[in-house]
């Protein structure tokens, strides 16, 4: 009895892996011709061509509420308008760039990522390397609908030109917070950051570069301390940036001996001081999301006395994209999925779901639309969208972020 | 000579009892250390907010039932998923390590220390830098993104294991008594089942277990193989994990632990039950 278990089961593998092998090994030469066409086609054709089919859209997974937003309120929307089953797939950006870099070098026409979350330094080297699509903005309506199209950020990504390869998403701003009921004052600049520190001994830090949120919050003390206009057109040469950022580093010095462990090391990452602040070990955090605080309020997870600021001169802020695969399945699908999520509608629902500042220009809004806007509750403890907006500074270009991290721990860490 | 001996007995007696209170101690802070992490786990999976030095979470919040629940990965999917494939996984692996064992153990092959050496490779090169590569073979075969692709490379995870284990039970067992059998007229088929294979059975559990449990926590080989369309339920915790969000860590935590036990449970019962009722 044993034995013919053992037959029967072995029979069942070997049928698995007969049936696998079939079904990946061809490819269709018919979808490369699409793909080529595509950029001829007519909004409308490409419409009725995405019809039906699926679209899988790869971006970071670590946040419980973007992945219900984008399986729920988005799919259901692209279910309804458009017939189409969307997707999410949570996985870390690195880990997709891996991925389509393997994809490219097995020589896949056809892979699995339609289109990814992306911004800065991933996007450069994404386009650099050929991982993406093309340029396809111009094809969308929503384009020229709701968005800013001479606005630099439209045009840019960390200083780095577009092109059409990649569309808006969503908005993020660097914001301080810190809890009022156990420190009241709100630093509005880098010297009153210093005396709050001073005050405050060993209960600030930032995270370590390069960390995305520490290296940001260094990026904003250079822009206090040294301008932000020269760093735009700067060649991301070493010695010429280390000149430039001299004050800033100056700063950072002297901020250490008042810092969390004397700045000898710094919290591994964002997570790693969130949970700090959280546990009451530092008395600031920082969030490269401008609504951390109402979203940690509604969870449960800061006390409703958190308070939201910027400095007076303004923090960094970035603009977060869409972008299509090279190898996508279903291009003209992934278009689709693009186009309805600069929508007002979609862009809405993130603004009041994920409290995410949207991409859509004000100026280009219905009053209706605007109305529906201004009216999203975004709960305690935040700026709003105005102020934030007031108090927005360009990014650096991308190149030379990882110029100034490597600055940054030779020049700074334990010094 | 009585007296003797009962102070002898006595003496025995007394250096157990003290034996067993040390051992009962260790006992004691083993469970202790076992259980008190597994307990604040348990505590963080509904708490909100729970800073220093508070003995309580401060708040509480359902919101992490509801996401394992009713989010946007349901959970009866990726616990389905994750269970298959580390149930194949242990089946095969456990099948494959077995017949190596076989063959380098009672049938001596030539080259077996070359075999034996060969099956041990995964366990020097690291996961990751495996993943990457065998991630463009997969996709030239057709397999990328494909559960079968998924089991191939978790099963190269945890065949070293398999056929270390395989291999001890195996010289262990040897093959005098299933000859033993087939000198008694049984088929070499029936000698095998009938004789070996009960023998083998601690080690055939303890395999499989092994694999399954590699297979449950595989990460990175998954995410890679699997291309994210394979979910299973690392894939989905570890994202919460990395991001920092300590009662939803916490929530998946204790139900990838739980499920594995369960599957642990019920796959030791199947066997006990298959054994009876061959014997």
């Amino acid at each position: 009895m044993m034995k013919k278990k053992f037959i029967a089961l072995l029979m069942a593998v070997l049928m698995v892996f007969a049936l696998a092998a079939c079904g990946g090994g061809q490819k269709d030469a018919e979808e490369n011709t699409e793909a080529a066409s595509l950029s001829e086609m007519s909004w409308d054709e490409i419409v009725e061509q995405a019809k039906g089919t699926k679209v899988s859209f790869y971006g970071w997974g670590g946040d419980e509420n973007r992945n219900n937003w984008l399986n729920g309120t988005v799919a259901d929307y692209m279910k309804e308008n458009y017939d189409i089953d969307f997707e999410y797939v949570g996985m870390d950006i690195n880990d997709i760039l891996s991925k389509l870099t393997s994809e490219k070098e097995a020589g896949e026409e056809s892979g699995s990522i339609d289109m990814i979350w992306i911004n800065g330094e991933n996007f450069y080297t994404a386009k650099e390397n050929g991982l993406l699509y093309g340029s396809f903005t111009d094809q969308l309506p929503n384009t020229e609908k709701y968005i800013d199209t001479e606005d630099p950020e439209t045009l840019n990504d960390f200083c780095k030109p577009i092109e059409g390869f990649e569309a808006p998403y969503a908005k993020a701003q660097m914001v301080m917070y810190n809890d009022s009921a156990v420190t009241p004052e709100t630093p509005k600049s880098a010297d009153e950051l210093m005396e709050y520190a001073k005050a405050n001994k060993g209960k600030v830090t930032y995270p370590a570069l390069p960390d995305f949120t520490g290296s940001a919050f260094v990026r904003n003390i250079i822009y206090e301390k040294c301008g932000w206009e020269q760093f735009q057109d700067m060649e991301a040469d070493k010695e010429t940036v280390k000149k430039a950022i001299e004050p800033a580093l100056e700063y950072l010095r002297e901020l250490n001996p008042y810092l969390w462990n004397e700045g000898k090391t710094f919290p591994a990452d964002s997570t790693a001081l969130d949970k700090m602040f959280q546990d009451g070990e530092v008395v600031m955090n920082m969030s490269y999301g401008p609504f951390t605080v109402a979203s940690g309020i509604a969870d449960g997870t800061l006390p409703e006395t958190c308070q939201t600021f910027v400095f007076d001169k303004g923090t960094i802020g970035n603009t977060n994209y869409m972008a299509i695969a090279f190898d996508a399945p279903n291009k003209a699908g992934a278009m689709v999925a693009i186009n309805a999520i600069i929508s007002a509608d979609l862009q809405l629902t993130q603004y009041s779901e994920l409290r995410d500042l949207p991409v859509v220009d004000q100026a280009k809004l219905s009053d209706e639309e605007k109305a529906a806007f201004d009216k999203v509750d975004l709960g305690k403890g935040v700026l709003t969208q105005a102020e934030l907006l007031e108090h927005r500074l360009p990014e650096m270009p991308a190149d030379l972020v990882p110029v100034i991290e490597e600055i940054w721990e030779e020049e700074v860490v334990g010094k | 000579m009585r007296d003797r001996l009962s102070a002898y007995q006595m003496k025995r007696r007394a250096g157990n009892r003290a034996g067993s209170r040390t051992m009962r101690i260790v006992l004691a802070l083993t469970v202790f250390v076992i259980l008190l992490p597994v307990i604040v786990t348990m505590i963080w999976t509904v708490t909100g907010r729970w800073p220093w030095p508070s003995m309580l979470p401060q708040s509480y919040t359902m919101r992490t039932l509801q996401e394992l629940f009713s989010g946007s990965s349901p959970l009866y999917e990726i616990l389905w998923g994750s269970v298959i494939i580390a149930t194949v996984v242990a089946i095969l692996g456990t099948l494959i390590a077995l017949m190596t064992a076989r063959a380098t153990e009672i049938y001596r092959i030539r080259g077996r220390r070359l075999v034996s050496w060969a099956a041990m490779l995964p366990l020097i090169v690291p996961g990751t830098v495996f993943a990457m590569g065998i991630q463009v073979i997969l996709i030239r075969m057709g397999l990328g993104d494909t559960v079968t692709g998924v089991i191939l490379v978790h099963l190269v995870a945890a065949l070293p294991y398999c056929v270390f284990i395989m291999t001890d039970i195996t010289a262990a067992v040897g093959n005098s008594l299933e000859e033993q059998a087939q000198l008694l007229g049984a088929g070499p088929g029936r000698a095998f089942f009938d004789v070996s294979v009960p023998q083998l059975m601690p080690g055939i559990l303890s395999s499989a277990s092994m694999a399954y449990i590699i297979s449950y926590s595989q990460y990175f080989t998954t995410l890679l193989a699997g291309g994210g369309k394979v979910k299973t339920l690392a894939l989905v915790m570890v994202p919460y994990i990395q991001s920092g969000d300590r009662a939803l860590s916490s929530v998946y935590a204790v139900t990838f632990v739980g499920s594995a036990l369960l599957v642990f449970f019920i796959f030791e019962a199947l066997i006990h039950r298959i054994m009876r009722t061959e014997s």
